[in-house]
């Protein structure tokens, strides 16, 4: 150590100590923190590998919190206890130290040394999301649109569904990709996430190990709606309960399979008494014309034409199978939509009353 | 002592003659002081703006279903927004501005290799600008300062004015690098060996090489992409043979060199301000030195860490992680030794010593998060969150924008011969610690729970966060506000500084401020490393510097 001369607190005395000491308690206390922290209070895990990464995620606050801890006290410590006085000569210096190869050996090695650890943990993380999960499970397929996600379960023939239900304990096998732009598919439940980019297949394998219901979320940039591109679910429900969605949409899809899949659709009604069709026309042609042209059902703008929406009975059926009626349509209205052709606000959204769908459907009617 | 040899075959005694009217003087330029200064009031002007998009961006977030803007034109505040602050803000304050003004002056020289070519470096950066902020005129871009295709391909006509924008500013960064890295190699004092620079020159050695090297694989994804936006050659467009990947990885090829870019020089300037202020030598400058070029190295071995969720291969997943992870090495080799610097110091908390010693507690949490994200299994949860837009954040004002509040303060009596208001500084300082800080905490928490980034609406449970992160933004922004007051008010009232008020020991302290154009009446020899405080300072030759009676030195031959 090159010190060229000494002066009071030049040393590493009492205080220095003790406030080393003081940093140890708050880095075991921190330590102790991190690990006994139950992060699924605040975040759910679905899946095995969330469990893995959350254990990372712990290693991560544990290490980096005592970095933080020692930098931020010292900083402050030093800041306080070496200030400049007032009673100080105005060319008082500070003590000439230029190095320590000690020292210096020792913050070149405890980082590193805790960098292995880092990297020797997330090298096993990493195979056990990459490398041994079973393949042997179900595969599901989920495709990007702008906005919204499509499922393909090879198992049903070829076609679509608007939410990923997949049955407990059962290894999961999901390709994504995408038909436009590159989208994001992150569950943030199951802490992993594959960008679906266009022309190209990226892979994720897990295992739901908690049944709920949990958000999709689109994390990459995609346009528009790339903000309302958080509306899908998966859902991981007993086997019981998925084989009976699944046999549902393969009679859905073997008896409808033009139908367009709508989710979370109203079931309250709304009171169509004494709907005013001149207003519903003023409303229509504020809100509903920037989505949905006037011409016939193929004459699509975003949403398709809504001519004869209620009287012709050749109008492609809009939910689930059924002819459109006044009654579903204000359902549609009032709850929104997120299906195969994107997005449609709901009231709320749409700033709308129950009176306006009233006018609106009333509008609809007249509209031959 | 043999110094001879190391003089730079006479260009440093090269004098140009004294510039005369306002246009030689203050526009068209050679001088790099100006050109510095002129650097520093365009990035100055495009921070306003910046600041401006990044408070639009904040108010439509205070309600989740913000109704300030559209959606579409919330995309262009953020992407405009981002590409202001990097390429317009950051990384022209680092080296076209703080670089210009300092360095030449610390190794001794009179002006950079290229006088010339400075100049035009500098008057590509204002068109840059314009053409960024005309692009609104016709639709800005909406994809990000990323713009990744196939999105940037659908994106407004001025996606296409962005390209050509962003490759003029990546033109005139290629160009100063190859001027900096001459002036670095070959303009240095006799006796300025390399081990004797202040760490600010190293930390400009070791960027030159990333601004000359990293920025050209950005301009040609640039030309590529505006190629195929105009001319419809397909590069990047997967449904006519184009790789939407490619682009990603040319446009990090570029872009994570350009983060040690945006931070390497603020390390610099941190490291020449503490010492000063602490009354102590720097503490380990061979290990700081070392690590300034082992970062920039390292930094073209990790770019495609932004990239673990696109589909790499695993193996090269892991690769990048372990490179990744060893940059923290180096980084922390710099952090602790500038808090052994602090300790047994004399420490003079002025204004610029309070945003050195902040940085190093903000940049410690933004280089820790990058730790997080080095981990692939953590990145494939935290990726392309809000957990990001905290980290870059942390990186980018905790680390880059708080050194360059610390260079300000720190050169400005070198600048204008004259003191920015301690007072107002001090509110500065601590408002915007408490701004800043208030503003990007919240925002890992929501990342990590749900919240993707570039979203004008979000998920109700986030309000309370969001809404916390805004209101601190306004205390972030009014803090800055304090300082353009500080700074204007300054030029002509601020307090007399004299010529080397903080009694620091390199050499541009050495003369007169503001700078002559000629910086030194004799090129001075060097002796040794400029941080030993209880020593005589280690040149010859500076006597007559702050003699009005000594005459200016007479160009010779010029052309």
């Amino acid at each position: 150590m090159a010190v060229e001369h000494r002066e009071p607190g030049a040393e590493l005395d009492r205080q220095f100590w003790i406030v080393t000491a003081l940093i140890a308690i708050a880095s075991l206390a921190w330590i102790a923190f991190a690990l006994a922290w139950d992060i699924t209070k605040v975040l759910p895990e679905a899946v095995r590998p969330a469990d893995l990464i959350d254990a990372l995620f712990r290693f991560l606050l544990a290490a980096s919190g005592v970095v933080f801890i020692v930098v931020t006290t010292y900083v402050v410590y030093f800041s306080l206890r070496y200030r400049r006085r007032a009673d100080d000569p105005p060319d008082a210096i500070g003590i000439q130290i230029h190095d320590h190869h000690a020292l210096e050996l020792w913050w070149t090695i405890i980082p590193t040394v805790l960098l292995v650890a880092l990297g020797i943990f997330s090298v096993r993380i990493f195979s056990g999301i990459y490398l041994e999960q079973p393949t042997n499970g179900l595969t599901v397929e989920a495709i990007g649109h702008q906005w919204y996600f499509d499922f393909r379960y090879p198992g049903i023939n070829g076609v679509i569904t608007d939410e990923m239900h997949l049955p407990l304990g059962v290894p999961v096998t999901l390709h994504v990709t995408s038909q436009d732009v590159i989208h994001s598919f992150w569950i943030p439940a199951d802490r992993i996430k594959a960008d679906m980019v266009p022309g190209l297949i990226n892979t994720l394998h897990f295992t739901p190990t908690h049944p709920g219901t949990y958000k999709i979320i689109c994390t990459e940039f995609c346009g528009t709606l790339h903000s309302d591109m958080n509306k899908q679910i998966m859902v991981v429900q007993d086997d019981a309960s998925f084989k009976k969605w699944y046999e549902g949409w393969k009679v859905k899809n073997a008896h409808a399979s033009n139908a367009l899949p709508g989710t979370g659709v109203s079931s309250a009604s709304v009171n169509l008494a004494g709907g005013s069709a001149a207003n519903g026309q003023k409303l229509f042609t504020s809100k509903c014309i920037a989505c949905h042209g006037t011409g016939a059902f193929d004459a699509k703008v975003v949403g398709p034409g809504l001519k004869n929406v209620l009287h012709d009975p050749a109008h492609p059926q809009l939910l689930n199978g059924t002819p459109a009626n006044e009654d579903d349509v204000a359902k549609l209205i009032k709850s929104g939509f997120t299906g195969a052709m994107g997005h449609m606000p709901s009231e709320a959204e749409n700033s709308l009353s129950d009176k306006d769908i009233a006018d609106l459907v009333a509008f609809l009617n007249t509209y031959k | 002592m043999a110094v001879a040899e190391l003089h730079g075959g006479g260009i440093a005694e090269h004098v140009h003659p004294e510039p005369h009217g306002f246009i030689r003087k203050y526009i068209f330029s050679i001088d790099h002081k100006i050109i510095g200064l002129q650097y520093m009031i365009t990035a100055f002007i495009f921070l306003v703006m910046g600041g401006m998009l990044a408070e639009l961006i904040r108010v439509q977030l205070m309600s989740p279903h913000g109704t300030l803007v559209s959606n579409d034109t919330f995309d262009e505040l953020y992407s405009v927004h981002g590409s202001t602050m990097v390429w317009l803000v950051i990384i022209p304050m680092l080296t076209g501005a703080f670089g210009n003004f300092v360095f030449p002056v610390q190794i001794g020289a009179r002006d950079v290799a290229f006088p010339w070519l400075n100049m035009a470096s500098f008057w590509m950066f204002p068109p840059a600008g314009l053409m960024l902020y005309g692009s609104f005129l016709m639709g800005a871009p909406t994809a990000g300062w990323t713009e990744y295709p196939p999105m940037s391909l659908q994106g407004a006509p001025g996606t296409s004015m962005w390209c050509a924008a962003i490759f003029l500013i990546g033109v005139s960064s290629t160009l100063t690098g190859i001027n900096f890295l001459v002036t670095l190699l070959r303009m240095r004092a006799p006796g300025m060996t390399l081990t004797r620079m202040p760490l600010f020159c190293w930390a400009q050695l070791a960027t030159a090489p990333l601004l000359m090297i990293a920025t050209t694989a950005l301009g040609a994804a640039l030309a590529a992409l505006f190629i195929e936006r105009q001319f419809g050659v397909p590069f990047y467009d997967p449904t006519r043979g184009g790789s939407p990947l490619l682009w990603q990885h040319m446009f990090w090829f570029y872009s994570h060199p350009a983060v040690y870019i945006m931070i390497l020089p603020a390390f610099g300037m941190i490291s020449e301000i503490i010492p000063t202020f602490a009354r102590k030598p720097i503490f380990g400058y061979r290990m700081i030195a070392f690590s300034s070029v082992a970062i920039a190295l390292l930094g073209f071995m990790v770019w495609a860490h932004h990239m673990f969720t696109s589909g790499l291969s695993p193996a090269l997943q892991l690769a990048f992680m372990l490179l990744t992870m060893t940059i923290a090495i180096p980084t922390g080799i710099k952090i602790f030794s500038w808090v052994a610097t602090l300790w047994g110091g004399k420490i003079h908390f002025t204004t610029a010593m309070l945003f050195a010693t902040g940085f190093i507690v903000t940049f410690t949490i933004g280089g820790l998060t990058g730790v997080y994200l080095a981990a692939v299994p953590f990145d494939l949860h935290a990726h392309g969150t809000y957990f990001i837009v905290a980290h870059l954040h942390y990186v980018l004002v905790g680390g880059s924008l708080m050194g360059i509040f610390a260079g300000m303060y720190f050169w400005f009596p070198k600048m204008t011969g004259r003191f920015m208001n301690e007072t107002l500084g001090k509110w500065h300082f601590w408002l915007f610690m408490i701004g800043f800080n208030g503003t990007f905490i919240p925002m890992h928490w929501i990342g990590l729970l749900g919240q993707p980034r570039r979203v004008a609406t979000y998920d109700p449970q986030f309000w309370s966060s969001n809404f916390a992160a805004s209101l601190f933004s306004f205390i972030m922004t009014f803090a800055i506000l304090l300082f353009f007051v500080n700074a204007l008010w300054s030029i002509r009232r601020g307090k007399p500084a004299g010529h080397n008020p903080w009694g620091a020991r390199t050499l541009e302290w050495q003369i007169p401020s503001p700078m002559p154009y000629y910086n030194f009446k004799k090129v001075p020899m060097v002796f040794a490393s400029p941080y030993h405080f209880s020593d005589p300072l280690p040149y010859r030759g500076l006597e007559g510097e702050l003699d009005p009676s000594v005459p200016a030195p007479v160009p010779a031959g010029h052309h």
